[in-house]
């Protein structure tokens, strides 16, 4: 996994460990912070290494304070000092620009607190050097900017900050030092000042990075025409089209609405006015574990999963094995998916590997209508790239798509129209691809 | 017999025999005379074999129907209740009807599996149509059952002949043949392990099998890709309940030739244990069923030769289910996190 790595990081430094998934990342990590044993090599450290894990190990049925404390509970007489805990936790919070009611439920908060808990629970161990693996993969652009805050403060405090990512634009506009893995060997070692983002990018990947093909400004017909859409508690009277040949990209941050719009065309909740839509549509769903694949399911079976009309053509009550391994096989090598077969469970392949089957699935059938939300999030470069590729190649063979994305890179490089979506309205159109980043970000936050 | 299977089934043979060992101890009997006892009233002869074998069957009916439940994501613990009404359709039928033998014998089991399905589709509808939890709803159908069949057959349809709450004894003709002379041991076992292997291949080689799975492994991707919670729901409910059902059916023409509200000993609970021994998996259910059904048969041996209570027996099957049940859902969540 891992071979001969040297890395520093020194206290008061914000410091970027990059990588595509699969390199290594999160096992240093682990290493480092005495999860796991090495199996040659030291660590030498002044005062404690914490680490922030990217799928929290959190206790979810326990409250925000009892999460904190767990494991150094303050006491008085035997008893667990409930109210020195909580004015503990309190304090921490405020300390670092870190704001969660200590007597919530974690389950009950969303991902971006879940997050700030996890590094309360850190912080309250007072770590020499704290380790964030893909902090920024479940965040939205202004919790993002949050976080950053809360990691200034730290360093300002002398705490050494050791920030694992794949987003360039992050590691560029915060870190002091960036170190590079590949395959498990630092590749490159150096101050961020000494390096482009070009660079890091091909010491990432190991090449090249794949070039999207370019846009065909195509004008076909309507393919996609929504009018007076509306869905309680997410949506007011919002009207679209999307042509045939046409990227719409939708940006806004996450919860206004988003998710509301792609379930309503996608037919998966109820709403009021008209959608009119082709038949033939494939749906890249935002949670990828959650609402896209079943992880202990071999990627057979997981290529099924809602094409059962593709996949029987003789006996509609059986399952067609045979044409289900072709077409899993096709998907595979045609979206680069690396797996060891396609009999393995899907869990064993890394995030991006996942995603490029996701992507597989919704496009092989060329639907008429795609519907891509999130469809690179925490994913890597070259992962990212197909997917981009794959997005741009149904859309030059004439399918409509509309793009959800929190990325405004994603939506730049990729559509052909972009409006903003805010607390279930759209506004704002940005066409003929004159993308205004300003005005859309201020879009974004405008109520 | 995939790994989970495989695991939960040593997890079990080697927590009973602990445990019994324990029940022989605190009994005062050693565990060498107590196995033996137990071993030959399971094994020890035509008789004993024959009656192993028709535990077997009363528990791998229902113990697949609750296999078909789970796998759908259904905690179905309503068996018993689908048991029952499947028994009392098919001892109705089979008193109703003048035809050849082989085709009552075939009626009498389409009986007790619709009896079943209808009153596990009660639940499922509950689930589909109100979101009624199904661990609620099927414990409650089973004492609806339970009261329902004793009105009845107290009734409306209670037999003229009859001593007590049954209905009629069934013709001769109609009563199962037995795969060995004299015993209580039917060709009702064949059925049961044909009934294995149609499950097996329904879970894992047609759509609507696929769909059961995928709904219970992952609703809300399942959701998402097209597929029906409600129809789901619905559906592995009545299919639960039609197996059940038939296990009704195989006792009544099998056993009690008549249908008497007595007509089950709880086999629809202990089918949830080996259910789950068998990791809810058709074939492996089979192999959970006999050891089940050793169980019963050698555990009368034993309290009759080492005066170890039968009861010890159940209360070391219960405890087989709450360690089997955590281990699950701990399981489960513990997936889920990673």
């Amino acid at each position: 996994m891992l071979d001969d790595v040297d890395l520093t990081c020194e206290a008061g430094e914000i410091h970027a460990l990059v990588g595509e998934n699969g390199a290594g990342k999160s096992t240093l990590a682990a290493i480092a912070a005495g999860e796991i044993a090495a199996d040659a090599g030291t660590i030498e450290r002044s005062g404690r290494i914490g680490l922030v894990h990217q799928h929290f190990a959190l206790i979810d049925r326990l409250r925000v304070w009892e999460n904190v404390v767990l494991g150094h509970e303050p006491q008085r007489g035997g008893a667990i000092d409930r109210g020195s805990a909580r004015a503990f936790v309190r304090e921490l919070g405020e300390r670092y620009g870190l704001d969660v009611d200590p007597e919530a439920v974690v389950e009950t908060l969303p991902v971006g607190i879940r997050q700030r808990v996890e590094l309360l629970r850190e912080l309250a161990r007072d770590p020499g050097i704290l380790i964030l693996d893909e902090p920024t993969a479940a965040l939205s652009p202004s919790e993002v900017e949050r976080l950053f805050g809360t990691i200034a403060l730290l360093t300002q405090r002398g705490v050494g900050v050791l920030v694992i990512t794949h987003k360039l634009d992050e590691v560029f506009a915060h870190a002091r030092r960036v170190t590079v893995l590949r395959r498990g060997r630092v590749v490159e070692e150096r101050p961020i000042s000494a390096t482009t983002r070009e660079g890091v990018a091909r010491a990432m990947i190991g090449g090249e990075i794949p070039a999207i093909p370019a846009h065909e400004p195509t004008h076909g017909a309507i393919a996609v025409r929504v009018a007076g859409l509306a869905v309680p508690g997410a949506i007011e009277n919002l009207s679209l089209q999307i042509a045939t040949g046409e990227i719409l990209g939708i940006a806004g941050v996450e919860g206004n609405g988003q998710s509301a719009l792609a379930d309503a065309l996608a037919g998966l909740t109820a709403f009021r006015g008209t959608i009119e839509r082709p038949h033939s549509i494939g749906v890249i769903p935002q949670d990828r574990l959650l609402e896209a694949v079943i992880p202990n399911w071999s990627l057979l079976e997981n290529v099924m999963l809602g094409r059962e009309h593709a996949t029987s053509a003789k006996a509609s009550w059986r399952i067609d094995r045979a044409a289900a391994r072709a077409q899993c096989t096709a998907i595979v090598e045609r979206f680069d998916v690396r797996a060891a077969s396609i009999d393995a469970p899907l869990s064993t392949l890394s995030g991006g590997n996942q995603q490029k089957l996701v992507v597989g699935r919704a496009l092989v059938d060329n639907p008429a209508f795609v519907i891509a939300y999130n469809p690179t999030r925490g994913i890597d470069i070259g992962a990212t790239a197909t997917v981009h590729t794959e997005l741009l190649a149904a859309r030059n063979r004439g399918a409509a798509i509309l793009l959800i994305s929190f990325e405004l890179d994603e939506l730049f490089a990729l559509s052909d129209r972009i409006l903003v979506m805010t607390r279930g309205a759209l506004r704002g159109e940005f066409s003929e691809r004159r993308f205004d980043r300003e005005a859309i970000g201020r879009l974004m936050v405008s109520a | 017999m995939n790994r989970e299977s495989a695991k939960a089934l040593a997890i079990g043979t080697f927590g009973v025999a602990a445990a019994m060992s324990l029940a022989m101890i605190a009994s005062h009997v050693s565990p060498i005379v107590g196995f033996n006892a137990f071993f030959y009233g399971a094994f020890g002869g035509k008789q004993e074999i024959a009656e192993t074998l028709a535990s077997t069957t009363a528990l791998l009916f229902p113990a697949l129907g609750i296999a078909i439940a789970f796998r759908a994501g259904l905690f179905n613990i309503g068996a018993e209740g689908q048991l029952l009404i499947g028994g009392l359709l098919a001892g109705w039928i089979g008193t109703r009807i003048d035809v050849p033998p082989a085709i009552a014998i075939a009626a009498i089991f389409l009986a007790g599996a619709i009896g079943g399905a209808l009153w596990g589709a009660i639940a499922g509808w509950l689930k589909a149509a109100r979101d009624a939890n199904e661990v609620i709803s099927t414990l409650m159908l089973n004492f609806i059952a339970a009261s329902l069949a004793l009105y009845l057959v107290t009734g409306p349809l209670r037999a003229p002949d009859a001593a007590g709450p049954e209905l009629s004894l069934l013709p001769h003709a109609y009563w199962l043949p037995t795969l060995l002379s004299h015993t209580r041991a039917t060709i009702a076992l064949p059925i049961a392990l044909l009934a294995a292997f149609a499950l097996r291949y329904v879970l894992d080689s047609t759509w609507f099998g696929y769909r059961l799975r995928a709904a219970g492994e992952a609703p809300e991707a399942a959701r998402r890709a097209g597929i029906s919670l409600s129809r789901v729901a619905l559906w592995a409910m009545a299919w639960s309940g039609a197996l059940a059902g038939m296990g009704g059916a195989a006792l009544v023409a099998g056993e009690l030739h008549r249908f008497n509200t007595q007509l089950s000993p709880g086999y629809g609970f202990i089918a949830i244990a080996v259910a789950l021994v068998g990791g809810l998996e058709p074939l492996t259910i089979c192999i959970a069923a006999l050891a089940f059904g050793a169980l019963e048969s050698g555990g009368l041996a034993l309290q009759a030769a080492a005066a170890v209570p039968k009861d010890a027996i159940h209360v070391i099957e219960g405890l087989l289910v709450f360690a089997l049940a955590a281990r699950r859902y701990l399981g489960a969540r513990g997936a889920g996190a990673r």
